[in-house]
């Protein structure tokens, strides 16, 4: 009987793998054949010699890394515009949010929702051709308007300040709507007798935000910061490439667009895959520690 | 209960806030809509702010004629059809059989999916693996290297395994097959997580940049997402010479870049008010469960 039943589980499970096949084939080829061309790292890649046949060069490439000017500035840049991106972006949804879940007209908050959560869908080539448009000198409205009031336009895109504040800005913009869909349905979930027996208290709403509100989506919370810890030495190549220009160029080279133009334009493989494997590493040791610390507070993901 | 009377104040400031944040999402999209239709005069004045003065289509006349805008029009559509078809058709074959319990290994193979969204080998020794397969300059390599989303896939495979398998198990008595099964059950009755990720992966597949930038070299190939911003670029390029020469800026006019936007903006507007509902349902589902 057993057996007949273990035949019947194999045969049931025939197509299921003539299905996965291609599946298995991509994520070999695509995912893990790259993990391992990560050796590239410690040889000195030709495309004459390939992968098998480059000479080693040890630790040198990571070396050369961190002992050479421009990509310490690169590393640091990343780091920083990313940390701005985490720590100033973070809130925002969860602010959103909170604020979208107390509207009690569904008409309104529908209305809201489907304009915050266009953005998400426009290309980084989109937002960066709304910002020069929007902040340009010579047309843009808001230089118009500031050189009626004040006679000078002010060169948003070209000083340190206001670009990185425009850069972090236009990332916030862009995902806020959407960032809020898995807080709004995290607060669906919190039972509504919290929130009388809360009122039967006394509280007021801000104290039940404060006490029931939050604590029901902590959890989600947790989550989604440890999703983003992962990305703290990522700035997404569109994003950064679209927005910059040869004024900041000094603060907007960052990891993604030294890999792009020192390796693919400019041949440098094994140095820029060091810096990818760099990358790679610190990403994912920020996203076990991050999961570490979320084990303290009972919130894990894995 | 009857509200209180700060109830009331703190709910006005909301509505009002809520107000402004959704007014800052629509108002550059209407910039850029009324520049591209304004006059010359209008824009180069900065007078154009929501609404379009001097009523023109003269740019998006310039545009298509005189750029290969078409071109890279149906560059771009192809590009995206032809993936979003290979990427969802990829993602039922990932999704499916890890939604069965009685799929051998599925554990295994599930982690294994998982690890690759925690550690990637990055973009050089993917370009290496897309080079020596012979892929660069065709559409391939925009859509093979990315072909399975795996949080899509993860989306879809939750959305399966939510199917009761009553349903399963009568349709098996009935003498379905597995072809079967997922063909004429299981797939029609996922129609909202279809809907979704054919959202996400065709709006993924039409706004792809860096891909496009990265292994299209000809081109005659490029599509409109990257025709769109060389246009864009060359502008600030020239930009950068501000002071040296003003008459250099008025080359590339901000009214054609801007039909340019709104031409790439278009499709998107007009299919995403009929899958709202559904990719919301799709994200929860996916963070529920995922």
């Amino acid at each position: 009987m057993r057996r007949v039943f273990k035949g019947a589980l194999f045969r049931k499970n025939i197509p299921l793998y003539v299905m996965f096949a291609p599946v298995i084939a991509y994520y070999l080829i695509f995912r893990y054949l790259p993990i391992g061309g990560l050796v590239i790292a410690f040889q000195n890649y030709n495309f004459f010699d390939g992968i098998l046949h480059s000479p080693w060069v040890g630790w040198k490439n990571f070396q050369m890394l961190f002992s050479t000017d421009k990509t310490i500035l690169i590393i640091w840049n990343t780091l920083w515009l990313s940390f701005l991106n985490l720590i100033v972006g973070f809130p925002v949804p969860i602010i959103l949010a909170l604020l979208l879940n107390s509207v009690k007209k569904m008409w309104y908050k529908r209305m809201v929702q489907t304009l915050v959560y266009l953005p998400h869908f426009f290309s980084w080539v989109i937002v960066g051709g709304m910002v020069v448009t929007i902040f340009s000198l010579e047309s843009g409205f808001i230089n118009q308007w500031i050189t009626q009031h004040y006679g000078e336009p002010y060169p948003f895109l070209y000083k340190h300040f206001s670009w990185v504040s425009i850069f972090v800005g236009a990332g916030i913009w862009k995902e806020m709507g959407f960032s809020t869909i898995i807080y709004l349905a995290a607060l669906t979930a919190i039972s509504p007798a919290l929130y009388e027996a809360a009122s039967i208290d006394g509280a007021t709403k801000w104290r039940q935000t404060w006490h029931v509100t939050l604590p029901g989506i902590r959890g989600t919370i947790i989550l989604v910061l440890i999703l983003s810890m992962g990305r703290i030495l990522e700035v997404g190549f569109d994003q950064i490439y679209n927005l910059r220009n040869a004024m900041v160029s000094q603060i907007s080279e960052v990891i993604s667009t030294y890999i792009f133009s020192m390796g693919i334009q400019g041949g440098q493989f094994s140095l820029t895959a060091a810096l990818g494997f760099f990358e790679s590493v610190v990403a994912f040791i920020f996203i076990l520690g991050a999961n570490l610390i979320a084990k303290k507070f009972d919130n894990h993901l894995f | 209960m009857s509200e209180s009377y700060g109830d009331k104040i703190s709910r006005i400031i909301i509505s009002f806030i809520l107000f402004l944040i959704a007014l800052s999402c629509l108002a550059p999209v209407l910039n850029i809509l009324s520049i591209s239709l304004s006059g010359k005069q209008a824009v180069e004045s900065g007078q154009v702010l929501l609404w379009p003065l001097d009523i023109t289509l003269q740019s998006y006349e310039t545009l298509f004629k005189g750029t290969r805008i078409l071109s890279a029009l149906s560059n771009g559509l192809q590009m995206t059809i032809g993936g979003v078809l290979l990427s969802m058709a990829f993602t039922i074959c990932a999704a499916y059989p890890l939604s069965k319990s009685y799929f051998f290994g599925r554990r295994v193979f599930t982690l294994l999916i998982l690890f690759t969204m925690v550690f990637s080998g990055g973009l050089i020794p993917t370009y290496l693996v897309v080079k020596s397969l012979g892929l660069i300059d065709t559409y391939w390599a925009i859509w093979l290297p990315g072909v399975i989303s795996t949080f899509n896939m993860l989306i879809m495979r939750s959305y399966f395994e939510g199917i009761s398998s009553e349903v399963e198990d009568a349709a098996r008595i009935d003498g379905c097959n597995e072809w079967q099964l997922m063909s004429k059950i299981i797939l029609p009755l996922s129609m909202p997580v279809i809907a979704t990720l054919l959202l996400f992966y065709g709006v993924g597949y039409w706004n792809s940049f860096m891909s496009v930038l990265i292994y299209i070299n000809s081109t005659d190939k490029y599509t409109i997402t990257v025709l769109i911003q060389q246009m864009i670029q060359s502008q600030s390029l020239l930009t950068e010479a501000l002071a040296n020469d003003v008459q250099a800026i008025q080359l590339v006019p901000d009214g054609i870049k801007s039909a340019g936007i709104i031409i790439l903006i278009l499709p998107m507007v007009i299919v995403y008010p009929f899958l709202q509902k559904y990719f919301v349902q799709g994200v929860m589902l996916g963070s529920v469960k995922g």
